[in-house]
C-alpha cells in the first residue's frame, strides 16, 4: 500500500499559495477521488441511516396487523439488516478512505519538508530556530492531518446525515420538518460561540501547564542552590502559586463545558419536546399515520443532536488552517541547488585556489568578508589567524558553496567556483570541525556517514587507527557498533574530534578544512589529535582555523584577520619580519616561558 | 536508565489491589464530590431510560389509545425530564471536571513538597525527564482515572442495569434474547480494542523516531551538507514515514471498522426483535412503542461496552502511573534531620573531616580514611584531576551526603548532631555553572535573602562587581535572565550567583571555579567578588585560576580520594610534584587563553 508514483512526484511546492482553502485543496492533488469517495461514502452512509426510518415507517403502517404479515416480517428484518450492513459498509468506506487520504497526504509531507529542510540554505538555517523548525514539521503537520482525517470530514458527516434527514422530513411533513429544525440556527451558532471560547481556556490552560513544567524542570536541575540557601519552604510556594493558577484554569475550562453541555441539552430537549408533542398531535388527529410518526422521532434525533459538535470542528478546521500556513512558508523557501553548475570535472580536482578580492555580505547587510585575496598551490597548507568573528569561519564556508561570495573571483583549478555544483564540491572537501556533529548512530555508522561507496571493515579499522581513535573503541563492550547517543553523547570532545577525523579519512576529500581547537581535552589526547591532523593534512590542500600558534608555524601561507580583512599574509618566518599581530602574539608565547622561570625561581629563593 | 523512560512498564498485578486502594484513598479528602458526581452521573443515565420509556407511553397510551389527559402528563413528565437531566449533567461535568483539576492539584504540590526534602542522592540517579513525566503525565492519569474513569465505569453499569431492567418490564422473554448478544458484543469489543491500542502504541513509536529523525537534520544539517547525505537520508527517513503510514492508516483502518461491526451485531439483534415482534403483534404482545423502546434500549447498552476495553486499558495506565508517583512519594531521602538535631546559631569555627570513608556506591570507593583540619578563615582550594574526589569532599561539606563513616565535624559538633537547615542556610554555595532561576535579576540575588531591602542588594552586587554590568542590562535590576539564566552570560551568571551568596552573609564559603572561558574583564571582577567573600569565612574552593589558587592559604592537590599534596603555592611549587606539573601547563592555558581573547583584538586596533 504505497503511493502511486505520480502521486508521490507531486511537486509540493505548487501547493503553495496565500488563499488557505486553495492550499489545502492543492495538498490533495493525488488524492481527491479517494477523498471523494469518502465523501460520497458519508452521504450513503446517512441515507441508509434515514432509509431504515423509512423502512419502520412501512413497517409500521403497512405490514403490522396485515394478515399476510407473517410472511413478509422475515424479509423485512432481513431488510433492516441489509440497511444496517449498507450503513456499516459506508461509514467503514468513507472512514478508511479519508484516512488513506489523510496519512497519504501527511507522508508525502513528511517526506517533502525533510527533504526540504537538508536543501534549504545556510543562510535560512542561520536564522531559524530549530525549535519552530521542528514544530512546523511536527505538530503543525500533524494538525493538517487532522485536518483530512478528522474535521473536514466531522463536519462532512454532520451535514450530510442533517440534509439528508431534512430532506426526509419534508417529504414526511412539510410544517413537521420545519418546526424541528428551529432551534438549530441558535444550537451551531451557540456552539461555535462556545468552542471558540472554549479552545482560548484550553489555550490558556495549557500555557500555564507549560509554565508549571518550566518551574519543575528549572527546580530539578537547581536542587543544589535550593538545598544550599535552604529555600524549600519558597519553591514550595512559588510551586504552588503556579500550580494553583492552572487549578484557576483548568476550573475555567471545566466550568464552561459544564455549562454549555447542559445548555445545549435544554435546547434540543426543548426542540425534542417541541418535534414530539406536534408529532403526536398531528397523529391523533389522523394528519399523519403512526409510521410516520415513529420515523420522524426517529428522524427528529439525527437532525438536532450531531449539530452540538459542530462548532469543535468548525473552530479546530481554523487551526488546521493556520498550521497549513505555518508549513506552507516553509515549503515556500528556495531550496539550494545542488547538482546546478556548468563544469563538472571527471576526476578528482588538484586543489589550487585563487581568492580575487573576494567579499561576503551577510543578508543582514554584514559584510564579513572585504576584498580577500591570496592563491595556494595544491597539497599547500593555509592557516587562518584572528580573533572570533574576524571572518576565519565565513571564508572557509564559502568553499564547499556553504554561502555565495557576494563580490570578487574565487576559482578553482582555475575555473569560477560558482561554476561547479554544489554537491561535487561538498565531495571533494572534508570538514573536521572543533566539536563535530556525530549522529545518533554506532561508531561505524558514523564513519561511514556519507562515504558513497562500500567500505569494508579493514578499510574502517584502519582509518581509526590513523586516527588514534581504534583504541578507545575496541575498549568500548560493543566495539565499532557503539551507540554514541544523540549528537554523540556517549564520547567525550576529543574522542568525537577523531571520530570525524576518521569520517574524513574515509572520505578522502581533496581539500581539507580543519578547526584547529582541542581545548576541550588533555594533553595526551590533544597529541594524539595533532598527530593524526598531520596525517590527515598530508597531499591535500588544507584549510586551518588555528587558535593556537604552534600549529600555524608550518603553514605554507598563514592569513591574519581582523573585521573581515586580510592584515598579514606570509609564511611564519617572513612574518616575524614584519612589526604586527602576528609577531606580538608569537612574543607573547616566547614571554610565557620566561614568566614561568622567574616565578619558579623566585619561589626557590623563599 | 531505558525503562527510565518507558512509560508503558508491565505492572506487578499483586500489588494492583493495593495500589488502587490507596489511589482511592487520595479521594477520601473530597469524598463528597465523589459521591456528588456518582450520583449526578447515575441519575442522569436512569433519566435517558426514562425518556425512552416515556417516548414508549406516548406512543402506546396517548396516541394509539387516543388519551389526551395521558399525553398532557407524559409531556409534562417529559418536560420535567429534560430540566432535571440537564441539571445533572451540569453537575457531573462541574463536579467531576473541578475535582479532576483539584486532584491534579492535590497530587502534584504533594509531588513538588517531597521533591524538595529528597537528597541529592536520589537526583543523582534519577533523571529529571523521568520526574518530570511523573509529575505532569503520571498524575494526569491518575486523576483522570478518579474522576473520568470512575464516571465512565458509573455511566456504563447504569446504562446498561436500567436499560435492561425496562426491557425486562416491556417483555422479559425478548429482553432475554436480546440479551444474548451481550457476550458476544463484548469479546467482540475487547478483541478490536485490543488491537487498535496496539496499533496507536506502534505510531506513537513511530512517530518519536520520526521526530528524532526531523530533529537530527535539522541541528545536523550542516553535517548533512558538507558530507552530500541529502539523497541517502531521505531514503532512510522514507522507511520511518513509510512505517508511520502503515501503522496509523492500519490504526485508523480498524477503527473504522470497529463500530460499523459492533453495529451490524446490534442490527441483527434489532432484526431479531422485528421478527420476534412482528409474530408477538400477531397475539398482541408487544406494541409499537415497546417495538421503538427496545432498539433504543439496545444502543444504550451498546456505547458502554463498545468503550469498555478503552476504559480497562486507561484503568491499567492509571494504575501504572499510581505506582509510580507512590514510589516517588515513599522514597526516603537518604538524610535527614536526626532526632533533637539542633541549630547552634552559626556553623563559624573550625572544620575538620575524621577518617572520613565515603562512595557513592559500594564497588568504587572515593574517599577512604580522609583526614583534614581547617582553622577558621581560613582558605582552602582543592586542585586536581577530574574524578579526583574534590567535589565529593565539597558536597560532604554541604551535606548533601553523609560520610559512610568518620565524622565531620563543624562549629565544635558532629554535623549530623545539627539540622540541614541550620548547615545549608550557613553556606554560601557558587557553582562552577551557576544555577539561576527565571525571574529578574534582582528575584535571582535576592534569592540569598528573601528579606533582603533593594538596597541591601544593590550593596550585595556591588560588592560582588556584578552592579556596572547588571545596570548596563535593558532594565537594570529587573531585567529577565530567561530560562536557567539563559539570557546571561556564564561570567555574567556567576557574579550573580556571587552577589546571591554575599546577600546570604554564609559562615562557611563554597566555590566552583568555572572552567569555561570568561572574558578577562568579566574574570577579574570575578576574583573581587570572591575575595569579598572569602574574607574572613572558612572558604573551600574548586580551583581552576592559577590566581586564586595562589591567594589560598593551603592547597590541596586531591587525586585517587586522598590528599596527594598539602602546602601553600610556595611549598609545593618546591616540591617539583604534581602541583608543580599542574601549574605548569596551567600557566601556559592561561596565558594562551589571554593571548586568545585578549591580545589579538587589542593589537588589531
Amino acid at each position: 500500500m504505497s503511493l502511486s508514483a505520480t502521486t508521490s512526484e507531486y511537486d509540493l511546492k505548487n501547493a503553495v499559495t496565500p488563499n488557505r482553502l486553495l492550499g489545502l485543496w492543492r495538498l490533495m492533488t493525488g488524492f481527491r477521488l479517494t477523498y471523494l469517495g469518502a465523501t460520497l461514502g458519508l452521504a450513503l452512509a446517512a441515507t441508509s441511516k434515514v432509509a431504515t426510518f423509512l423502512l419502520l415507517r412501512y413497517f409500521v403502517d403497512g405490514i403490522l396487523g396485515q394478515d399476510n404479515m407473517a410472511h413478509i416480517v422475515p424479509r423485512i428484518a432481513l431488510a433492516f439488516v441489509g440497511l444496517a450492513l449498507f450503513e456499516g459498509t459506508f461509514t467503514f468506506l468513507s472512514r478508511s478512505l479519508a484516512a488513506r487520504t489523510a496519512e497519504g497526504i501527511t507522508l508525502r509531507l513528511r517526506d517533502y519538508l525533510f527533504d526540504h529542510i537538508q536543501r534549504l540554505s545556510f543562510t535560512y538555517h542561520d536564522r531559524t530556530p530549530t525549535g519552530e523548525l521542528l514544530e512546523r514539521c511536527t505538530s503543525d503537520v500533524d494538525a493538517v492531518r487532522r485536518f483530512f482525517a478528522d474535521q473536514a470530514i466531522g463536519v462532512g458527516r454532520i451535514l450530510s446525515l442533517f440534509g439528508v434527514s431534512v430532506i426526509a422530513l419534508l417529504r414526511l411533513n412539510v410544517r413537521l420538518a420545519l418546526t424541528s429544525i428551529v432551534v438549530v440556527p441558535v444550537l451551531v451558532v451557540m456552539s461555535l460561540f462556545f468552542f471558540r471560547k472554549v479552545s482560548k481556556a484550553y489555550e490558556a490552560m495549557q500555557e500555564q501547564e507549560a509554565i508549571l513544567s518550566t518551574t519543575l524542570q528549572e527546580n530539578l536541575p537547581g536542587v543544589r542552590v535550593v538545598k544550599a540557601f535552604a529555600r524549600q519552604e519558597f519553591e514550595r510556594e512559588k510551586f504552588e502559586r503556579d500550580n494553583w493558577e492552572k487549578f484557576e484554569r483548568g476550573k475555567r475550562f471545566m466550568k464552561l463545558h459544564s455549562l454549555y453541555w447542559p445548555l445545549s441539552d435544554v435546547l434540543c430537549g426543548a426542540q425534542m419536546l417541541v418535534g414530539v408533542s406536534t408529532g403526536a398531535l398531528m397523529t391523533m388527529n389522523g394528519t399523519i399515520s403512526i409510521g410516520t410518526y415513529l420515523a420522524y422521532t426517529g428522524l427528529l434525533i439525527w437532525v438536532i443532536w450531531p449539530m452540538r459538535n459542530l462548532g469543535r470542528f468548525i473552530v479546530q478546521m481554523s487551526s488546521g488552517l493556520v498550521s497549513y500556513q505555518r508549513v506552507a512558508k516553509v515549503i515556500g523557501e528556495k531550496r539550494e541547488p545542488l547538482a546546478a553548475g556548468t563544469c563538472r570535472p571527471d576526476g578528482d580536482v588538484r586543489g589550487e585556489i585563487v581568492f580575487d578580492e573576494v567579499g561576503f555580505v551577510y543578508p543582514s547587510g554584514y559584510r564579513a568578508l572585504d576584498s580577500v585575496c591570496f592563491r595556494c598551490k595544491p597539497g599547500q597548507a593555509i592557516a587562518l589567524l584572528g580573533s572570533t568573528g574576524s571572518g576565519k569561519t565565513t571564508l572557509v564556508n564559502l568553499l564547499p558553496r556553504f554561502y555565495e561570495y557576494s563580490d570578487g573571483s574565487l576559482t578553482l583549478d582555475g575555473v569560477e567556483l560558482n561554476h561547479y555544483p554544489r554537491s561535487f564540491l561538498r565531495q571533494q572537501i572534508g570538514i573536521v570541525e572543533q566539536e563535530p556533529f556525530l549522529f545518533s548512530r554506532t561508531i561505524r555508522e558514523n564513519m561511514t556517514y556519507g562515504v558513497r561507496r562500500e567500505v569494508s571493515d579493514a578499510e574502517i579499522e584502519a582509518a581509526a587507527k590513523a586516527a588514534a581513535i581504534h583504541q578507545d573503541i575496541i575498549e568500548f563492550p560493543q566495539g565499532y557498533d557503539t551507540l554514541v547517543g544523540e549528537r554523540g553523547v556517549m564520547l567525550s570532545g576529543g574522542q568525537k574530534q577523531r571520530v570525524a577525523i576518521a569520517r574524513t579519512l574515509l572520505k578522502d576529500p581533496r581539500i581539507l578544512i580543519l578547526d584547529d581547537s582541542t581545548s576541550s581535552v588533555d594533553t595526551e589526547t590533544e597529541h594524539l589529535i595533532r598527530q593524526a591532523l598531520q596525517g590527515l593534512m598530508k597531499g591535500r590542500t588544507t584549510f586551518i582555523i588555528a587558535h593556537r600558534i604552534q600549529s600555524v608555524m608550518n603553514a605554507d601561507l598563514i592569513l591574519v584577520f581582523d573585521k573581515g580583512k586580510v592584515v598579514q599574509m606570509g609564511a611564519h618566518a617572513e612574518l616575524m619580519q614584519q612589526d604586527g599581530i602576528y609577531r606580538r602574539i608569537h612574543d607573547l608565547q616566547t614571554r610565557l616561558d620566561i614568566e614561568l622561570e622567574k616565578e619558579i625561581a623566585s619561589v626557590q629563593l623563599l | 536508565m531505558s525503562n527510565y523512560y518507558d512509560d508503558e512498564e508491565e505492572l506487578k498485578t499483586q500489588d494492583n489491589l493495593k495500589t488502587i486502594r490507596r489511589t482511592l484513598a487520595q479521594t477520601r479528602p473530597h469524598w463528597r464530590w465523589i459521591v456528588g458526581f456518582l450520583v449526578t452521573i447515575a441519575i442522569v443515565s436512569v433519566l435517558d431510560s426514562v425518556y425512552t420509556y416515556l417516548r414508549k407511553e406516548i406512543v402506546d397510551q396517548a396516541i394509539l389509545a387516543g388519551s389526551q389527559a395521558v399525553f398532557r402528563q407524559a409531556l409534562i413528565a417529559y418536560a420535567a425530564t429534560v430540566l432535571v437531566q440537564a441539571l445533572g449533567v451540569f453537575g457531573f461535568i462541574y463536579l467531576t471536571g473541578i475535582l479532576g483539576q483539584r486532584i491534579l492539584y492535590d497530587l502534584r504540590q504533594a509531588m513538588f513538597n517531597h521533591l524538595q526534602e529528597l537528597s541529592f542522592a536520589y537526583f543523582n540517579r534519577t533523571p529529571v525527564g523521568w520526574i518530570m513525566a511523573r509529575v505532569t503525565s503520571d498524575t494526569e492519569r491518575v486523576s483522570n482515572l478518579l474522576t473520568w474513569g470512575l464516571l465512565d465505569i458509573t455511566w456504563g453499569v447504569f446504562n446498561i442495569a436500567t436499560s435492561a431492567f425496562f426491557m425486562f418490564i416491556i417483555n422479559w422473554r425478548l429482553a432475554l434474547i436480546v440479551l444474548t448478544i451481550l457476550p458476544i458484543l463484548l469479546v467482540v469489543a475487547a478483541q478490536f480494542q485490543k488491537r487498535i491500542l496496539a496499533e496507536y502504541r506502534r505510531v506513537r513509536r513511530f512517530n518519536s523516531k520520526i521526530v528524532g529523525a526531523y530533529n537530527e537534520n535539522i541541528t545536523g544539517v550542516r553535517v548533512v551538507k558538507a558530507l552530500c547525505r541529502e539523497k541517502e537520508n531521505l531514503r532512510e527517513f522514507s522507511q520511518f514515514s513509510g512505517d508511520m503510514y502503515r501503522a496509523s492508516y492500519h490504526a485508523a483502518w480498524l477503527s473504522a471498522l470497529f463500530l460499523p461491526v459492533v453495529q451490524m451485531i446490534t442490527a441483527l439483534a434489532l432484526g431479531s426483535i422485528i421478527w420476534y415482534s412482528g409474530r408477538q403483534a400477531q397475539w398482541g404482545g408487544m406494541t409499537i412503542g415497546s417495538i421503538q423502546a427496545f432498539v433504543s434500549y439496545l444502543t444504550f447498552i451498546m456505547w458502554p461496552i463498545q468503550d469498555l476495553a478503552r476504559v480497562y486499558a486507561e484503568l491499567q495506565h492509571a494504575v501504572a502511573s499510581a505506582e509510580r508517583i507512590f514510589s516517588l512519594l515513599d522514597t526516603v531521602p537518604s538524610i535527614s534531620d536526626r532526632p533533637g538535631a539542633m541549630d547552634p546559631g552559626t556553623v563559624r569555627g573550625d572544620v575538620s573531616f575524621e577518617h572520613v570513608y565515603f562512595d557513592y556506591d559500594p564497588d568504587t570507593p572515593v574517599l577512604a580514611d580522609f583526614n583534614l583540619q581547617v582553622k577558621q578563615g581560613e582558605t582552602i582550594a582543592l586542585v586536581g584531576p577530574t574524578g579526583g574526589g574534590k567535589s565529593t569532599i565539597v558536597n560532604l561539606l554541604c551535606r548533601f551526603y553523609e560520610p559512610r563513616k568518620g565524622v565531620i565535624r563543624m562549629a565544635e559538633h558532629d554535623y549530623t548532631e545539627l539540622s540541614l537547615h541550620a548547615i545549608q542556610s550557613r553556606i554560601g554555595i557558587v557553582l562552577q555553572t551557576p544555577h539561576l532561576f527565571s525571574g529578574t535579576v534582582r528575584e535571582n540575588i535576592r534569592y540569598g535573602r528573601l528579606e533582603a531591602t533593594d538596597e541591601q542588594v544593590e550593596e550585595a552586587a556591588r560588592v560582588a562587581g556584578a552592579h556596572d554590568f547588571i545596570v548596563k542590562l535593558g532594565k537594570g535590576y529587573d531585567s529577565g535572565v530567561g530560562e536557567g539564566g539563559q539570557l546571561l552570560s556564564v561570567g555574567q551568571k556567576q557574579l550573580i550567583s556571587l552577589a546571591r551568596a554575599l546577600l546570604a552573609q554564609p559562615d562557611i564559603f563554597v566555590m566552583d571555579e568555572a572552567t569555561s572561558s570568561v572574558d578577562t574583564l568579566t574574570e577579574a571582577l570575578i576574583q573581587k567578588g570572591m575575595e569579598a567573600l572569602m574574607e574572613g569565612r572558612t572558604s573551600f574552593v574548586i580551583a581552576h585560576r592559577l590566581s586564586t589558587i595562589k591567594r589560598a592559604g593551603r592547597i590541596l592537590f586531591i587525586d585517587d580520594g586522598r590528599i596527594v599534596e598539602m602546602g601553600s603555592h610556595a611549598e609545593l611549587l618546591r616540591t617539583r610534584g604534581r602541583y608543580y606539573r599542574l601549574y605548569v601547563q596551567q600557566f601556559r592555558q592561561e596565558l594562551q587563553r589571554e593571548q586568545e581573547l585578549y591580545e589579538m583584538g587589542a593589537a588589531a586596533s
